[in-house]
């Protein structure tokens, strides 16, 4: 018997991924496209947004990450890419995975905000499919915005709604295209309601129940669905809070998480930390699709070259260590968990750094989100045990 | 002279020049790295980890650092270098896309970057000043096509990488003199990937039988552009032949180019070749992602292929050696 204590709200979300791939195998235009993507673009111009990344995820999360690395491997992609990479890729030669596969593209849709990665990545896709690949390149904001990378993110903007419109020759509606802000901003807004429950101590959610239900404020960002769906999951932590339930009997130590999740060890890091009476109440990953989207502004076009341009893996070190030190102060946190990530390099070159700027202590855990065959639950433990060890001590 | 550091091959070493230091491209070192481990992870490429190696070691005689927008690494790199060194720190957001658009913005990066050299410096970078720095690469780098057309001088590649352009012109002179009536002998292979400033490995190639023709960073991809030389009347003009230079250099993995430019180049470069040597740097993502496409585009070209992984410092020789001289064979036998 687990002692995770499971959310109604999971079970609900798992329903609505179900259909959200489904719905995939009916759409008119599907285009494939990397997470940190003003996808508003794409659900204003009805074309069905398909997350190459969120399918990694799952298959981490399925611990089959190996298997679908491993067939990209024997095709010569190496074992030092991107594991999301290595994954999907595997998958399409496979034309397999957990949902059967993703539907066919029409064209690709990269955005070199959260990593240079990707644009290789869609490269090859662009190359696999031979569909048009539209890359939206943003400028890496080290210390200050410049005025001239808003003005270029904008312009690509205006051209992309160009190509959207030949590619399915219909007319960019900029009517629907506000609504879809508009539904955008209450998800966003709706979902960062949820996450700041865990400022609650004890805590009614851990980072794990953040990222087991992410998907939607990703996936399907500027539709109804997020925002009834993290009204709905919002109201469930309020009954948690009103009956006295936390996440972790006992709480004892509020963690914050940085990186991407340890996706095919959820599962033994949540009962670990629920053993160890520790909770971690968030993190920075879910955190960066939070608070981005700022309405009120008269051009909306301007705004989304704003608001995708200083996104969290868009930014230098010490723009980072604020936002987490603001993390830190918002959950009342005692101590970080760094997941040094072999999979992502942007996300993960610089922690040796932030960790010494930091507010607080932190430890840092090798791993892989999605390669388990790197990972070591032994040297993890040690590590982990030592640093909560220390916390208790001070 | 005062000297500033940079890292990546699309750095406007012009503007630099013109502003009155000399431009020195920041290399690995081929000592084993350890202080750099407290700072970086492992899984980082070792020309990242041996550039920083180097500063923390005070190796570097420079008195700025300047990071153009290339790969992950480096954009991380330069936070690093900032927080660990006294020097000013610059990054110029070099464009992913290449194409006109960009090419604006570019332009308006280009003209930041010299309004920055000119605070560094403390006085106006002129046209005139300008003008006669891309005067003497644009000579500089026609000697150095010149001399690779007829045979990769990596000796002298990186001489060019930290040296002012007019002490290494009459060094380059000299050898294309020497050189001129060269003949190629043994099998043409192309080496196509990422940086390598530790020139034995060259010599193994050489030594193999081969005859290289190149596609590196630390190569070809250094001083080769297709942009015409034309003439400029005033710093607008200047700036922009500098953008389309820059824009028309050898491509780089790490940019995306309409059309596939870079696959299609180097599919162009390997007709007149045997055979084709990958060397690429482990951890490099730019260059591994395109790998196994590009492999099979080539095998179906009919060219044998061999990838050589390499780390700094450099791994046995022998090992190395072994397996040029297999390749050299497979090629023979065609």
């Amino acid at each position: 018997m687990s002692k995770i204590k499971k959310l109604r709200s999971t079970s609900k979300m798992r329903e609505i991924m179900l259909g959200y791939y489904m719905q995939g195998k009916q759409s008119e235009f599907v285009s494939w496209v990397t997470s940190g993507a003003p996808v508003e673009f794409l659900y204003t111009m009805d074309i069905y947004p398909v997350y190459p990344e969120n399918h990694g995820a799952l298959i981490g999360a399925s611990k089959i990450g190996p298997h679908f690395s491993q067939i990209a491997e024997n095709e010569g992609f190496s074992q030092d890419l991107c594991s999301y990479a290595r994954c999907d890729i595997g998958s399409i030669i496979a034309g397999t995975s957990p949902v059967g596969g993703l539907p066919k593209p029409d064209f690709l849709f990269c955005c070199n905000n959260i990593c240079n990665t990707v644009v290789k990545w869609y490269e090859v896709l662009s190359r696999m499919f031979k569909v048009p690949l539209f890359i939206l390149d943003i400028p890496f904001i080290r210390k200050e915005v410049k005025e001239s990378y808003i003005d270029y993110v904008e312009s690509q903007l205006y051209d992309f709604i160009d190509f959207l419109e030949k590619l399915t020759g219909n007319d960019f509606s900029d009517t629907k295209f506000r609504e879809v802000v508009s539904l955008s901003t209450q998800g966003v807004k709706a979902y960062e309601n949820v996450l700041l429950m865990g400022r609650h101590k004890p805590s009614p959610l851990t980072c794990f129940d953040a990222f087991l239900n992410m998907a939607p404020i990703v996936c399907l960002r500027g539709t109804e669905v997020p925002v009834d769906f993290y009204m709905e999951m919002y109201q469930e932590l309020e009954e948690r809070v009103k009956n006295e339930i936390s996440a972790v009997d006992n709480e004892e130590s509020r963690l914050l998480w940085d990186n991407i999740p340890v996706w095919y060890e959820l599962k033994w890091l949540s009962e670990f930390f629920i053993d160890h009476n520790t909770c971690l109440v968030a993190d920075t990953y879910t955190n960066a699709w939070t608070g981005f989207l700022n309405l009120g502004k008269s051009d909306p076009i301007r705004n989304m070259a704003e608001t995708y341009t200083f996104i969290y893996l868009n930014i230098g070190l010490e723009l980072m260590v604020d936002a987490i030190n603001r993390l830190i102060d918002t959950y009342n946190i005692d101590g970080v968990v760094i997941h040094s990530n072999r999979s992502c390099k942007p996300y993960s070159f610089g922690q040796y750094e932030i960790q010494k700027m930091l507010e607080v202590p932190s430890v840092i855990i090798e791993a892989d989100m999605t390669d388990s065959r790197v990972f070591s639950r032994a040297q993890v433990q040690t590590r982990l045990e030592a640093f909560l060890e220390m916390l208790r001590e001070k | 002279m005062k000297k500033v550091g940079y890292f990546c091959t699309l750095t406007p070493k012009e503007i630099i020049k013109a502003a009155g230091f000399t431009p020195v491209r920041i290399l690995s070192s081929d000592d084993s790295i350890s202080l750099a481990n407290a700072h970086i992870q492992s899984y980082c490429c070792s020309q990242v980890r041996g550039s920083l190696e180097r500063l923390l070691k005070g190796e570097l005689d420079v008195e700025a650092a300047v990071f153009t927008r290339s790969c992950d690494s480096l954009m991380r790199l330069a936070d690093i270098w900032e927080r660990n060194s006294n020097m000013p720190v610059y990054n110029i957001e070099f464009p992913t896309r290449i194409d006109d658009k960009s090419k604006r913005y570019f332009i308006k990066e280009l003209f930041d970057f010299k309004t920055k050299l000119e605070e560094w410096s403390g006085k106006e970078i002129t046209f005139e000043d300008l003008e006669t720095s891309i005067k003497l690469y644009s000579q500089l780098e026609k000697l150095l096509d010149n001399i690779f057309n007829i045979k990769p001088d990596y000796e002298l590649i990186l001489k060019t990488e930290v040296e002012d352009p007019e002490i290494v012109i009459p060094e380059a002179n000299r050898k294309l003199k020497e050189y001129r009536n060269l003949r190629s002998n043994g099998k043409k292979v192309l080496v196509t990937g990422s940086v390598c400033p530790f020139i034995d490995i060259y010599r193994l190639i050489e030594e193999a039988g081969f005859f290289i023709v190149d596609d590196l960073c630390s190569g070809t991809r250094f001083f080769k552009s297709e942009v015409k030389e034309r003439e400029l009347k005033n710093m607008n003009d200047a700036i922009e032949f500098l953008a389309d230079k820059y824009f028309l250099k050898a491509p780089c993995p790490t940019k995306d180019y309409e059309n596939d430019r870079r696959i299609k180049y180097i599919l162009k470069r390997a007709e007149e070749v045997d055979a084709v040597i990958f060397l690429l740097l482990k951890f490099c993502e730019p260059h591994f992602f395109d790998y196994p496409q590009l492999k099979k585009e080539l095998e179906s070209m009919g060219k044998k292929t061999l990838l050589l992984e390499i780390e700094f410092p450099l791994a046995s020789r022998e090992q190395l050696r072994t397996r040029l001289e297999a390749f050299y064979e497979m090629v023979m036998v065609e």
